[in-house]
């Protein structure tokens, strides 16, 4: 029951996909809200609640998740509203955006719900492919160049999931039988394995599998292009709701390899993440589109919540999460409006709205351009305070605290050439360029006064003890 | 050792109507009227009786080559494996022996072809080199691989091993080496995949090119060495890769061995009917892919084996 | 006789990385997965696993004749280029080919030493996933691209049947699911393409 309810809207959105109604999807947009219910439900029922046996449990963590996925999909849903104003697409074209929205929608859902690695990885399968639609949405050559390139590597990144999966099956049936897909069972049994070195290849291809997925060092701009080539909601559900699947899916496996050997984990999380956060950063500061920029960003924050859950911040990391779900679809949607002839160009883009819902627009615009590096009333400049502390003091108790300091200091140093970069753009948006008139649509400031405020209530002290309750 | 020189007599007997098997079959599957089986005899009778002409633009070479072309293959066929139990067999011979006297042999084609000074022996041995070249080092690691399988290095040794106990544990190992030789027993005898032995277009001549200006005996001989070749590769390949029939009656394993040489000829027939022939330049990719299975099947054994 | 056949499925796709026809690939592919489906029945005959000898008969009636027949008719509709060339040289091929077998059997040496029977599988099944991102990289075309994610998803399949004596009968399915959805997709966009021209 609860699993119908939370799959209710995604149902909907795909039956009136098929209808050729333009109504249709004005109901939608309500029909998205329904989901908030059961998660109100959720979270008041006793964790872990198991949805559908051993298969399906909500707890803190996946909750949490996809609470943040969820806001995500409503607002995305209350953007497409005005796809076609900003965009050239075609009404059949459109349906077809929603059934597939609405097939990634559910895989995802049970991604993030999955307690077991194979309903995981078909979930996110299904999403994947389900994406390739929704990119080939946009009737350009590069849009269909693009949506073979993210079939063929999106397919590459998860076969690696699904590669490792195996592999760490296989290192856990001798003691644990079927049993071995589940999450919970392997966390607890995760000191008994008796192949730890076969675990631990098996992680290491999934988190290769994963990092790939996310853009992580060797395929950097691979999502950059796939999102500049599509529809801009399409980049806003990469950022809030897919990636979100796969750091769930990383939290997972991160945990019990945690278990298993830590400091192989750590080092190897963690000059992953150096590594790609060194490359994006100068990738970003090279960045001359809205699209390339906000996805490179991305990829940094995806970084550095690995690198805090790995170092043991596991409130860092949720609530620096929390924060980039929140803050990246809302900028990807907001681009949009800010450029609408599709070539994302920086100069003057803050320029030329009116009316207070105009100024409302630019307002939110510019303020979560400040957020999103961490200006201090925003989320993410505690969250990275505290993922740093955490790195602090994953390092006191061994003997590399200068090294850990370094690494700090160095990763300050690529942070603030992002940080520098962004100030420019802020500046060149406002300052530079010529004055275009733009329209802002009801719903798309709708969509971004709710990520504003989820955004705000990150920062009430009740969701700081409910970060801190999960462990 | 009765037994060893009768079976080798039985090959070389063997060897033209094998070759006169594959053609009368290929005109069986393109609806002609078939050749006779002993059309090979017929051929090698006709050769003989005629007046044999030496350019006189060539040196000694070519007065000897076609001896020194026979002559290795003959010595080839001392060492084969045993095909009746208990025969008599060439123990010290390994994989670099075998490999080492065909291409004597073949050296000595390539110099026959380069003596005459005509255009087309340079080209037909310009191109012989070039095949042999890929086939050489693809053969001696199928056959090496083969007999480590068998547990023993020299050839005859490992025919008996296998045939007694056959490796079932190596099977991919020696799936591959089987894939890998057969591509050899193709192109070293100049099938059509490789090598068309029925034209003499200048296009695609090998084996033709490098015999143009022979006559009378020597042609003779020549055509004898082409027939001995095949019948060499093929009970190599039969005795190592079809390994079974060793174990009974010398009567009935002889006509077991027989019957597999002519399934190796039915294999080759299918095989020359079924393709096209390739462009020369397309020749490394059939001959790389043989090499990459003679490596695999060496690396399987060694990294898989126990 | 299931070494026989585990021979068989790599063979075929090294086969496959030299072929520069269409039709010859899902030939070599269609083989490639029918020695998967018996390799499967086998190993479930031994283990006397109803759930894998599901598995291999669906493997063989999708993997084997549906899909090659799927895209040999999608090919025709839209006018595929059945010459496909590799863009990796035959001579590098040769030299790329062993490196990567004798990489990944050293690579997965450790694990097969863990796992007492079937440890050769493991070997091959992790080799032939790199064969066929060998096979996605030396083609620039799309359909042989899209045989090479294929194979990949059988050198899994495979890993799944030998390593783990295969995996809960609902992840499996979920497997097939995804590979018709792929499918479905692939059909979707080659539509489209064919819409616009």
């Amino acid at each position: 029951m609860m699993l119908f309810l939370l799959l209710l809207p995604a149902l909907i959105m795909f039956v009136m996909s098929l209808y050729k109604n333009d109504k249709a999807k004005r109901i939608l947009s309500f029909t998205s809200f329904a989901i908030l219910l059961p998660m109100i439900k959720l979270f008041l029922l006793p964790k872990p609640y198991h949805i559908w046996g051993d298969y399906l449990i909500a707890d803190g963590l996946n909750t949490y998740i996809l609470l943040v996925s969820s806001i995500v999909g409503i607002g995305v849903t209350l953007a497409l509203l005005t796809l076609d104003k900003h965009v050239k697409v075609s009404p059949n074209a459109y349906r077809r955006f929603y059934r597939f929205f609405a097939i990634f929608w559910i895989g995802l859902m049970f991604s993030i719900l999955s307690n077991n690695m194979g309903i995981y990885w078909i979930g996110l399968e299904l999403a994947t492919l389900s994406t390739v639609y929704m990119i080939k949405t946009n009737h350009s050559s590069s849009a269909h160049k693009e949506a073979w390139n993210y079939m063929i590597v999106g397919a590459i990144a998860i076969s690696l999931v699904l590669f490792g999966i195996i592999l760490i099956y296989a290192s856990a049936k001798p003691i644990l039988g079927e049993d071995a897909m589940s999450f919970n069972l392997l966390l607890a049994h995760a000191k008994d394995i008796k192949s730890p070195f076969l675990f631990e290849i098996g992680f290491a291809i999934v988190s290769v599998g994963m990092f790939v997925k996310m853009g992580f060092f060797p395929m950097n701009l691979w999502l950059a292009n796939i999102e500049r080539a599509s529809f801009y909601p399409v980049a806003a559900l990469f950022s809030g709701i897919l990636e979100s699947a796969v750091i769930v899916g990383f939290f997972r496996f991160s945990k019990i390899a945690m278990e298993v050997n830590y400091d192989h984990l750590f080092i190897f999380i963690f000059t992953y993440t150096l590594l790609t956060i060194f490359i994006v950063s100068f990738l970003i500061f090279r960045a001359k589109d809205f699209m390339r920029l906000f996805s490179l960003s991305g990829i940094e924050h995806m970084a550095l919540i690995a690198l805090f859950w790995v170092s043991g911040g596991t409130f860092a990391a949720l609530l620096h999460f929390g924060a980039h779900a929140f803050l990246k679809p809302a900028l990807f949607l907001s681009t949009g409006v800010l450029e609408s002839n599709g070539k994302y160009k920086i100069a003057g883009a803050l320029k030329g709205y009116k009316g207070k819902k105009g100024t409302m627009f630019w307002f939110l615009v510019s303020l979560f351009l400040l957020a999103i590096i961490s200006l201090p009333p925003s989320p993410m400049f505690f969250s990275e305070l505290y993922g740093f502390g955490a790195m602090i003091a994953i390092a006191k108790k061994s003997d590399h605290l200068l090294a850990m300091i370094g690494a700090i200091l160095f990763l300050l140093i690529l942070l603030s050439v992002i940080f520098y970069r962004f100030v420019a753009i802020y500046q060149s948006m406002k300052y530079e360029g010529e004055k275009n008139e733009k329209r802002v649509y009801p719903s798309e400031l709708f969509s971004l006064v709710i990520f504003a405020l989820s955004l705000m209530a990150l920062l009430l002290p009740i969701t700081f003890d409910y970060l801190k309750g999960i462990s | 050792m009765i037994l060893y020189f009768l079976t080798i007599i039985c090959l070389l007997l063997l060897a033209p109507i094998l070759l006169s098997f594959i053609k009368a079959l290929k005109m069986i599957l393109l609806f002609k009227k078939p050749i006779s089986l002993l059309q090979g005899y017929r051929n090698f009778s006709k050769l003989m009786q005629k007046e044999t002409i030496i350019s006189s633009e060539t040196s000694s070479i070519t007065r000897y080559a076609p001896f020194l072309v026979l002559s290795p293959l003959l010595v080839t066929m001392f060492f084969l494996p045993p095909v009746v139990k208990g025969a008599f067999y060439v123990s010290f011979v390994d994989a670099f022996t075998i490999t080492g006297l065909i291409s004597l042999s073949t050296f000595f084609l390539m110099l026959l072809g380069l003596d005459s000074a005509s255009a087309f022996g340079g080209m037909g041995s310009s191109r012989e080199a070039f095949i042999s070249a890929l086939v050489e080092p693809a053969m001696v690691l199928t056959i090496f691989s083969i007999s480590m399988m068998a547990g023993d290095l020299g050839i005859g040794q490992a025919g008996v091993n296998l045939a007694y106990n056959f490796p079932a544990e190596h099977m991919s190992s020696f799936l591959f080496a089987a894939i890998s030789f057969f591509i050899l027993l193709i192109a070293e005898n100049g099938r059509i995949p490789v090598d068309n032995p029925e034209t003499h277009l200048e296009l695609t001549m090998v084996h033709e090119a490098m015999i143009l200006d022979l006559s009378g005996v020597y042609l003779a001989i020549i055509e004898m060495a082409a027939s001995v070749k095949f019948v060499i590769f093929s009970s190599l390949f039969v005795s190592l890769f079809i390994p079974f029939g060793l174990e009974y009656s010398p009567v009935v394993a002889i006509l077991i061995f027989i019957a597999k040489l002519f399934g190796v000829a039915i294999a080759v027939a299918f095989v020359e009917v079924n393709m096209a022939k390739l462009r020369l330049f397309k020749i490394p990719n059939l001959l790389g892919i043989s090499i990459v299975f003679a490596f695999l099947s060496l690396i399987t054994f060694y990294v898989l084996g126990y | 006789m299931i070494d026989f056949l585990i021979g068989l499925f790599l063979a075929t796709l090294i086969i496959s990385l030299f072929t520069t026809r269409l039709y010859g690939l899902l030939l070599w592919y269609s083989l490639n997965s029918l020695t998967l489906g018996l390799l499967a029945l086998f190993i479930g005959h031994e283990l006397d696993d109803m759930a894998m000898l599901i598995t291999g008969i669906v493997t063989i009636l999708i993997k084997t004749i549906g899909i090659p027949y799927i895209l040999k008719n999608l090919s025709q509709k839209f006018h595929f280029v059945r010459q496909i060339n590799p863009e990796i040289k035959v001579q590098y091929a040769i030299m790329l080919i062993p490196a990567i077998l004798v990489f990944t059997f050293y690579l997965s040496e450790p694990i097969t030493q863990m796992i007492n029977e079937n440890n050769n599988y493991i070997a091959i099944s992790i080799s032939s996933l790199f064969l066929s991102l060998l096979l996605m990289m030396e083609h620039k075309n799309i359909a042989p691209k899209i045989i090479g994610f294929l194979s990949m998803e059988n050198a899994l399949f495979l890993l799944g049947i030998t390593a783990t004596d295969g995996m809960p009968m609902l992840v499996e399915f979920g497997i097939f699911l995804d590979l018709l959805m792929a499918i479905v997709v692939m059909n979707l966009l080659f539509h489209n393409e064919e819409a616009k021209v």
